[in-house]
């Protein structure tokens, strides 16, 4: 029983000495289930909040290249990495809700000063796919999406050593490489952090760690020597992994 | 609903018993008088005698009724009691003519107290607790009624009125439930206590006595019920009924008798002096109805009447030897081997639900030997609360955690978070089974539905989500901060 809330009941044995109280019908709560985050809907039924078909299809692309699904364990798409770009780009990080936007702007300041473009985030993933498909036809022809994996990666590391012409593009402020660097960032987030955010589905992220998630109780593990640990990881949330 | 279950059979009987006072009316005759104690009318306060008035005040609790919860004002009433027949309300006992109780004479004062007959001459509905303040003495009322004329600052709002639906709008008709269930004359004759106890001792017991009966009124939640709401004892010469423990709308009510299966069998004198003193010890932490008393009452008491109230408590016991010295602890020492719990949490292997729910959600803090952290986090393993027979304490406490009162010696008010976010009924059904049987102990499984009573009690309205993330409301992603733009 919390002891915060106003009207706490104290002294209940009061109203043991007098009367009842009326029974209120509630809906019946939300539940959630522990055992399992299978609930979470794959891919390819997840209908973009943000981006429209054409960005969706290179962050599908593009996010596949930076994690590939290989041996040592799943990649971004069977994470779910592109859900969780697309919900925080329609949420607040997306407005840049709690940053300072005002200007001046000065793009060439020392990175200690943090952030100097203009672009929201979400205004910035717009231009950075313009700008990223627009690199990709001029080099190749094609569509960034169409594009072999060592031609998409080629592309990429473009657009990481800002040697992608967004200028091109009708892009005059923002340079290739910051795009690369959020895309990135973004995607290692989508691929690690908890699945509430909508990526790491079923914790494949941790799994491929080794990370164990939010138990974050290991003190009889301090005296055990040289046993695996047995346990898989579990979400803030309470879901298992 | 069946937190109340057992109430219509209750109601229709209390209804009968207030009605069935019309005829007695009849029969008993005139109007109510006080009856004689040695009360005189005139009180020169001194300071002293103001200062050990506020003392008892805290010792009786006066507070937790009379002072609105959150209210800056002490003792200005208008605490309300929802009941479906109105609200009754506290009143205001400062010292304010109209509105308090200024014109109260130390005559009337006694007899409200003892005898819950207000100055108007009507009665008081029993909510107040004058069945057990019929032991007070007539100093410790001389110095009450100093401390609220002289030591209360006087409040000038009236407390809402009290008005119930008939028959429960029938004041005289308490007269008839007193007579049958009161004790009119102060009950402050000793216990007999083994008589090769010192005089000290002696002394100690009879204090003990006098603060839990009358001041504390402790059986008035520690002591079972009757069927027209009495107290099935008030007094440990009353039958073994008192302080046996019961429930409070289902929320477990410890017995405080040393002999009972639970309740303060292990506890030494110290322990129950902790508790009182902190709300914590090395067996439990309190989160329901005592965190109240421990804050407003028990924490501020004197280390001497804690230990008389203590040293009292464990003369309740079931047998002879337990009069004198309590039961050895029976928590067992550290360097023993780990029970199977202990093992099968520790390799984390052949986990049941129940047994990982319990190492995914509370193995932080409550450890995997079920023992905690003295005095910080309460041992599960032994523990009075994971132990009763009706677990509805147990649920609530999983689904919606509990804090601690903050008192003089301990103020932190250390908190359990709430699990109702993470756990579906099934699960937190399992967790609470799990519980229930392991390490030492051994209670009965809990069924996913009445985890699911306790939630619709508890309703949606006032969730303790201490602990949930607000990400789970609406993701806010502000995780990711700005990149370094190369
Ligand atoms: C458990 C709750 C509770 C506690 C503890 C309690 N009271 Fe009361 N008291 C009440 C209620 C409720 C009423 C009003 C009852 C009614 O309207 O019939 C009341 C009425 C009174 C009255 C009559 C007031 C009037 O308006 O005429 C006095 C005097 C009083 N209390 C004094 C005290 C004092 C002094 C203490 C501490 C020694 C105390 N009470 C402790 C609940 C409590
Ligand atoms: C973050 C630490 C923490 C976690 C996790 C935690 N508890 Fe607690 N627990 C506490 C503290 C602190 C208290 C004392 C709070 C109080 O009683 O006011 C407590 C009290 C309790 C009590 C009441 C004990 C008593 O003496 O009345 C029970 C039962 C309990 N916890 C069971 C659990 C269960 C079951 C879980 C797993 C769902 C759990 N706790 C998870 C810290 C924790
Ligand atoms: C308002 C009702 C109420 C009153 C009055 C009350 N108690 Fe309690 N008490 C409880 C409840 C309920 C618990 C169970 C713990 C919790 O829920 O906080 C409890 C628990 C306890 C415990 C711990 C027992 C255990 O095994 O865990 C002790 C000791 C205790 N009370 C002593 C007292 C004493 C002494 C008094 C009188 C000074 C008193 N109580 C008055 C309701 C009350």
């Amino acid at each position: 029983m919390s002891l915060d809330s106003e009207g706490q009941k104290r002294r209940e044995f009061m109203r043991n000495s007098l009367t009842v109280i009326p029974a209120v019908t509630l809906a019946p709560s939300l539940l959630f289930s522990q055992s399992s985050d299978a609930a979470t809907p794959p891919l390819h039924q997840y209908v973009p909040a943000f981006f429209n078909e054409e960005e969706w299809e290179f962050i599908l692309s593009a996010t596949d290249r930076l994690i590939p699904e290989d041996e040592h364990g799943a990649g971004a798409l069977t994470a779910n990495v592109p859900v969780f770009i697309d919900k925080e780009l329609s949420g607040d990080y997306g407005q840049a809700s709690d940053w300072y936007m005002q200007g001046p702007f000065h793009p060439n300041a020392d990175p200690v000063f943090g952030y100097q473009l203009p672009h929201t985030p979400a205004a910035l993933y717009r231009l950075g796919i313009q700008g990223a498909r627009h690199h990709a036809k001029q080099q190749t022809g094609q569509e960034f999406t169409d594009l072999s994996s060592e031609q998409k990666d080629a592309l990429l590391t473009d657009l990481e050593n800002g040697r992608a012409d967004f200028k091109a593009a009708g892009i005059p402020d923002l340079p290739s490489a910051t795009f690369f660097a959020f895309l990135l960032q973004n995607t290692r987030e989508g691929y690690l952090s908890d699945p509430m955010y909508g990526g790491n589905r079923n914790m494949v992220g941790w799994k491929m760690l080794g990370f164990t998630g939010a138990r974050a109780s290991f003190r009889e593990w301090v005296t055990q020597h040289d046993v695996p640990y047995p346990l898989g990881p579990v979400s803030l949330a309470g879901k298992r992994g | 609903m069946p937190q109340y279950r057992n109430w219509p059979v209750r109601l229709v009987l209390l209804a009968a018993a207030v009605s069935a006072a019309g005829a007695a009316m009849a029969v008993l005759g005139d109007s109510p008088t006080h009856s004689q104690s040695s009360i005189s009318t005139d009180s020169a306060a001194n300071p002293q005698l103001i200062k050990r008035g506020a003392y008892l005040a805290r010792a009786a609790d006066c507070m937790a009724c009379h002072t609105r919860e959150g209210a800056s004002k002490e003792y200005a009433g208008g605490r309300p009691i929802e009941s479906p027949f109105g609200t009754i309300y506290a009143t205001n006992i400062t010292p304010a003519p109209k509105a308090g109780i200024g014109e109260y004479r130390e005559q009337d004062f006694a007899a409200a107290l003892r005898q819950g007959i207000r100055a108007d001459g009507s009665y008081l509905y029993p909510a107040m607790p004058y069945p057990s303040y019929a032991s007070l003495s007539d100093d410790d009322i001389k110095a009450l009624y100093a401390y609220f004329m002289e030591g209360v600052p006087p409040v000038t709002e009236p407390a809402p009125e009290t008005s119930l639906s008939f028959p429960f709008n029938q004041r005289w008709a308490i007269r008839f439930w007193n007579w049958l269930f009161v004790d009119d004359v102060s009950n402050t004759s000793s216990a007999n206590h083994s008589s090769d106890l010192s005089g000290d001792r002696q002394q100690q017991l009879a204090r003990g006595r006098y603060l839990v009966q009358g001041a504390g009124h402790c059986g008035s939640c520690h002591t079972p019920r009757g069927l027209f709401m009495q107290e099935k004892a008030l007094n440990d010469q009353d039958g073994d009924n008192y302080l046996a423990g019961t429930e409070l709308n289902e929320w477990q009510v410890p017995s405080l008798r040393g002999g009972d299966s639970t309740g303060l069998r292990d506890w030494s004198e110290d322990d129950v002096i902790d508790y009182l003193a902190t709300g914590r010890n090395r067996h439990a932490a309190t989160g329901g109805e005592m965190t109240s008393v421990i804050q407003h009452s028990t924490s501020h008491l004197t280390d001497a009447d804690l230990s008389s109230i203590a040293a009292y408590l464990t003369t309740l016991g079931a047998t002879d030897k337990q009069r004198v010295s309590p039961a050895p602890v029976s928590t067992p020492p550290s360097h023993t081997a780990p029970d199977a719990t202990t093992r099968q949490l520790t390799s984390a292997t052949s986990l049941d639900e129940g047994a990982r729910l319990y190492l995914d959600n509370c193995n932080a803090c409550h450890f995997a030997n079920g023992r905690g952290a003295d005095s910080v986090f309460p041992p599960l393993s032994g523990n009075t609360q994971v132990n009763a027979d009706n677990p509805t304490a147990l649920i609530s406490t999983i689904l919606y955690g509990a804090q601690l009162p903050s008192t003089p010696k301990r103020p932190e008010r250390l908190q359990m978070p709430g699990f109702d976010w993470r756990l579906s009924n099934e699960e937190a059904a399992s967790l609470a089974s799990f519980v229930r049987q392991s390490w030492s102990n051994d209670a009965s499984r809990v069924t996913p539905e009445q985890v699911a009573e306790v939630r619709q009690a508890h309703g949606p309205g006032k969730p303790a989500q201490q602990g949930r993330p607000d990400s789970l409301d609406h993701a806010r992603e502000d995780a990711a901060s700005t990149p370094p733009s190369n």
